[in-house]
């Protein structure tokens, strides 16, 4: 079958792992963002024209592409940065009003954006963010709940946006285990 | 496999609302990428991770529940997402290799 006519039933091909480098300039105070695919991301302070960019954090990440298993058609995401699951932090958010619309309904509202700054990165299409919901959408095994998700030029201000980033960063649990008693007589050989 | 038999079966405490749920394999990462490429909907997935971002990871992978091992504490956040976004979480005081030994055990694997 062609790709043109196609009903795609999506697959996550070509995963790659890196990480997603946020830097800030210490000129001008712009953040920029990028995907390094090094073990190590570089995280020294470097010079690109008139910016001095500082690393502020690195993320684990992966990147990946889609292939349709019906008609073999492959659609790349390099524009993609990451999803955030709406929290609902501001009610004037245009992404928030979508979510409580349809929460009774058991439909989740995820943002996907691209990289930084949004005027001097290609953004995500109409056609690949309706892509990524038919993909986890065709993933999920029952009916009772749906994804939808949404381009990011519908949060008015990414900076006080409190969503849950889909990221490896900051997970590190300071708690430690709660106490229990079997495990302790455990790791003493049974004796207290 | 019913989720409130693997609840009783290996004495999981239950932090949020629970719906009994078809639990069709099990899933073991701390790394939320990993769960997004590689597990499926409907797997048990087996975690230290407590960071609220488990939510987002969960609900969008369908898994079945998320079981915090260990005994780590999960923070009051990240239970209040989950009651509000429907994701099971439970937690038990034992490591994931034993967890997954009892899986294992009483026939649950990878999918």
């Amino acid at each position: 079958m062609t790709a043109k006519g196609c009903s795609h039933t999506w697959k996550m091909i070509n995963v790659a792992y890196g990480h997603i480098i946020t830097e800030k300039c210490s000129k001008c105070y712009i953040v920029s963002t990028y995907f390094s695919f090094e073990d190590r991301p570089p995280l020294e302070e470097h010079r690109e024209g008139d910016h001095f960019w500082n690393v502020m954090e690195s993320a684990q990440s992966f990147r990946f592409d889609f292939q349709c298993t019906r008609c073999s058609q492959i659609v790349h995401f390099d524009e993609l940065m990451g999803l955030l699951m709406c929290t609902g932090c501001d009610k004037n958010c245009e992404a928030e009003k979508i979510q409580q619309s349809h929460e009774k309904e058991r439909t989740w509202v995820y943002v996907a954006f691209g990289f930084l700054p949004i005027a001097d990165h290609k953004q995500l299409s109409r056609e690949q963010i309706a892509m990524l919901e038919d993909f986890f959408n065709q993933r999920r095994k029952s009916a009772d709940s749906r994804i939808k998700i949404v381009s990011q030029e519908l949060v008015p201000d990414f900076s006080l946006c409190y969503g849950a980033v889909i990221k490896d960063v900051n997970m590190l649990s300071l708690t430690p285990p709660e106490a229990d008693d079997s495990q302790l007589i455990h790791y003493l050989g049974g004796k207290r | 496999m019913k989720l409130q038999k693997i609840v009783e079966d290996l004495k999981l405490q239950i932090l949020t609302k629970m719906e009994d749920k078809d639990v069709q394999g099990v899933f073991i990462s701390d790394l939320l990428s990993d769960v997004m490429t590689s597990a499926n909907a409907g797997d048990l997935w087996l975690t230290v991770q407590t960071h609220h971002n488990i939510i987002a990871v969960a609900n969008l992978v369908n898994v079945a529940a998320v079981v915090v091992t260990h005994g780590k504490k999960v923070p009051e956040e990240t239970i209040s997402l989950g009651k509000r976004y429907h994701v099971i979480i439970l937690s038990t005081p034992n490591p994931i290799f034993d967890i997954a030994a009892k899986l294992n055990a009483i026939g649950l694997k990878s999918q």
